[in-house]
């Protein structure tokens, strides 16, 4: 069953709190025209303006099927983005922070190799990078569009450095070229601002407290409302220090780790200030989920906090799943949703 | 003094020449490329990495692990009670690996250092180094599912990995390393190590035997390392600085393999600053018992910046040296 949309005003804003608020991690795959298009524009024999019209007709794709299948906050899908650092660090068709270019090809693992960003100089903002799709992407809908941004941490870890002495200096300055784009995008009208830190615990005894230091250089004192993404490591182990980090919501891969995450919350605890993000399919299996299976996380997530302060989302970044996976995975969870919604009586 | 490489290559070269072996893995992938073909690509790039090492200045090459996906999986896999499972991060890098999940007894199944070391070294005109995976490592990284204590699983793989040494060995092979970074991150359960690597290379004749550890020191483990029944020491003096400190608190009675040039960062290091290095470490351990290396493999730049490295260390060894470069 789709859930159509007849609304006519934003869905949700940020001083209007509703129950199991559903929103996506951030990218989805790019369809096979927009694969096919990228490696041309790679090969010449496209120019800029021709990908970048496809990279707009895939974005509004996503934001036409979220409408649908009936998620409250979008995301824009990333369809003009590669990947989440290389973006901002000399990709075809980004604006590159100053200082970064791209360096020659890194083997990731098995036979997948990627370019490396290389910090070559002081960082600095070249002006708007992600402002343009962001504002083509909301003026499409009137629910509201997250901006999507790499946290300054992410950004230097996931990159070498050959210009600053030290790791905590690069992260300092690459948080002031976060905050710049973080006012931009706010400065067009974004009320909800993602912030990844996915390689917030890489190093967690040396390096967390600067990674903290700078997400709050990021966002301090600006009027949004700041969610971050942490996943694929031990989040564990930074559990009692991610819990000061200066966001309205953390969002972590529960689904993945069949909500173990649960005991942290039951152990350590977890802010009554802050909204929990709740990963409740596995991004990284073509299975799909079925709706009792994501209702039995919600109940388990619900015994433990009231459900103004949930918020429902895929693990992860649906970019490695095909167009239908993603549809049904996203689907089964708005379902889930509106399920528990009626069965607990919650608006 | 001699100049080595700690173990892996990169792959491929960048624009314009051509990612063959990358091209050639896709293709086997899709089906269009014979196993048998690829095997030969792997082989042309495993002569075309070691010639880049000779090129650079190096005294003792590898193939450059060119075949191995990662440093688990490559010989784990080829073993009994072992099966292949999802990708996990590799230590504090942003590269992955596959997990070993050992399931049933370990066995060594299906050697296959020896052949590798054996194509290497009747290509090569400098000697070739074999590397075999740490136990420890291994036991670390792998999800036990069988054995249920870290160090019957360590002991496990240290048999197992017996049957490659004692095959390198009988081949004729002269310089065999042992790479068991993790003990770096877990040096409480250092007893573990000593014993699995103690079981791997207690007895080898015939080869110089050396265990490389790499991304932090050995602090407070180097005295108990220095017992170890091996010729070589491996330590990343650049990732690991707290090395340095570790160095001046012991008597070096092995060959020390000196980390000193960055081998996570395209960063370039001088000539000068690598003579430096040398020398300081030459107050440590005698010429003789040094060898100069990359601090870790050096996959994780770009093949030219490699190179490129691999030109610098060189350079700067002789010049510690006092030979004209």
């Amino acid at each position: 069953m789709v859930v159509e949309n007849t609304q006519t005003k934003r869905t949700n804003t940020r001083n209007s709190r509703m129950a199991l608020t559903t929103t996506a991690v951030g990218s989805y795959a790019k369809p096979d025209y927009l694969t096919k298009a990228r490696s041309e524009f790679a090969k010449g024999s496209i120019d800029r303006a021709e990908l970048e019209k496809l990279e707009k007709q895939a974005t509004e794709y996503w934001i036409r099927l979220q409408e649908k299948i009936g998620l409250d906050v979008l995301v824009h899908g990333e369809m003009e983005r590669g990947d989440m650092v290389a973006y901002f660090s000399g990709e075809e068709g980004g604006n590159p922070i100053k200082g970064m270019k791209l360096g020659g090809l890194v083997r990731s693992y098995g036979n997948r190799y990627y370019h490396k960003p290389i910090i070559a100089g002081k960082l600095e903002w070249p002006g708007p990078m992600t402002v343009d799709m962001w504002k083509y992407a909301q003026d499409l809908t009137e629910r509201p569009v997250k901006g999507m941004l790499t946290g300054a941490y992410t950004m230097v870890e996931w990159s070498f450095d050959e210009h600053y002495p030290s790791r905590r200096d690069a992260v300092m300055d690459m948080a002031k070229v976060i905050r710049r784009e973080v006012e931009a995008l706010v400065g067009a009208g974004a009320e909800y601002i993602q912030i990844d830190e996915p390689a917030i615990h890489t190093r967690p005894d040396e390096d967390f407290e600067v990674a903290l230091e700078a997400l709050q250089a990021t966002v301090e004192g600006i009027d949004a409302e700041f969610h971050t993404h942490i996943c694929y490591g031990e989040v564990e182990r930074i559990w009692e220090r991610m819990l000061r980090l200066p966001v309205k919501q953390i969002h972590l891969a529960f689904k993945n780790t069949d909500f173990a995450y649960l005991d942290q919350v039951r152990e350590i605890g977890y802010p009554e200030d802050k909204d929990i993000g709740v990963g409740v399919t596995d991004i990284h299996t073509r299975f799909i989920e079925s709706v009792d299976e994501v209702k039995d996380g919600l109940r388990r997530v619900l015994e433990l906090f009231p459900a103004e302060r949930v918020w429902v989302l895929p693990d992860c970044g649906l970019k490695t799943r095909t167009v239908d996976e993603s549809e049904q995975k996203l689907q089964v969870m708005v379902n889930a949703v509106r399920d528990i919604k009626q069965e607990k009586n919650l608006d | 003094m001699q100049t080595t490489v700690v173990g892996n290559y990169p792959k491929i070269p960048n624009k314009p020449r051509p990612a063959r072996l990358r091209n050639a893995i896709n293709k086997r992938d899709r089906g269009e490329l014979a196993d048998d073909d690829l095997v030969a690509v792997a082989n042309e790039v495993t002569i075309e990495v070691i010639n880049e090492q000779i090129e650079a200045g190096v005294d003792i090459v590898t193939d450059g692990q060119v075949r191995w996906d990662d440093d688990q999986t490559y010989v784990a896999r080829r073993m009994g009670g072992v099966e292949i499972g999802g990708l996990q991060r590799y230590l504090d890098t942003n590269t992955y690996y596959r997990e070993p999940e050992v399931t049933g007894p370990i066995a060594l199944k299906e050697p296959v250092l020896a052949r590798d070391w054996e194509f290497a070294q009747a290509q090569s005109s400098r000697p070739v180094k074999a590397i075999v995976p740490g136990p420890y490592t291994l036991a670390a990284l792998a999800l036990d599912k069988h054995y249920g204590s870290r160090e019957k699983l360590a002991l496990a793989f240290a048999e197992a990995l017996r049957g490659e040494v004692d095959a390198l060995a009988a081949a004729g092979c002269k310089h065999i390393q042992v790479n068991d970074p993790v003990i770096v991150f877990n040096k409480d359960d250092y007893g573990t190590f000593h014993k699995a690597i103690t079981k791997l290379l207690d007895g080898v004749t015939g080869a110089e035997t050396g265990v490389y550890t790499w991304f932090s020191d050995c602090q407070g483990i180097l005295p108990q390392m220095l017992e170890l029944p091996v010729d070589v020491i491996g330590l990343d003096l650049v990732a690991g600085r707290g090395n340095w400190d570790a160095l001046k608190g012991v008597s070096f009675g092995k060959k020390l393999g000196a980390g000193i040039v960055d081998g996570r960062n395209v960063r370039m290091e001088t000539e000068q600053e690598v003579a430096e290095a040398v020398k300081r470490l030459t107050e440590i351990v005698p010429p003789g018992g040094l060898y100069v290396n990359p601090s870790c493999g050096l996959e994780y730049v770009p093949r030219e910046v490699a190179l490129a490295k691999l030109k610098v260390m060189t350079a700067g060894a002789r010049r510690a040296e006092g030979v004209p470069a």
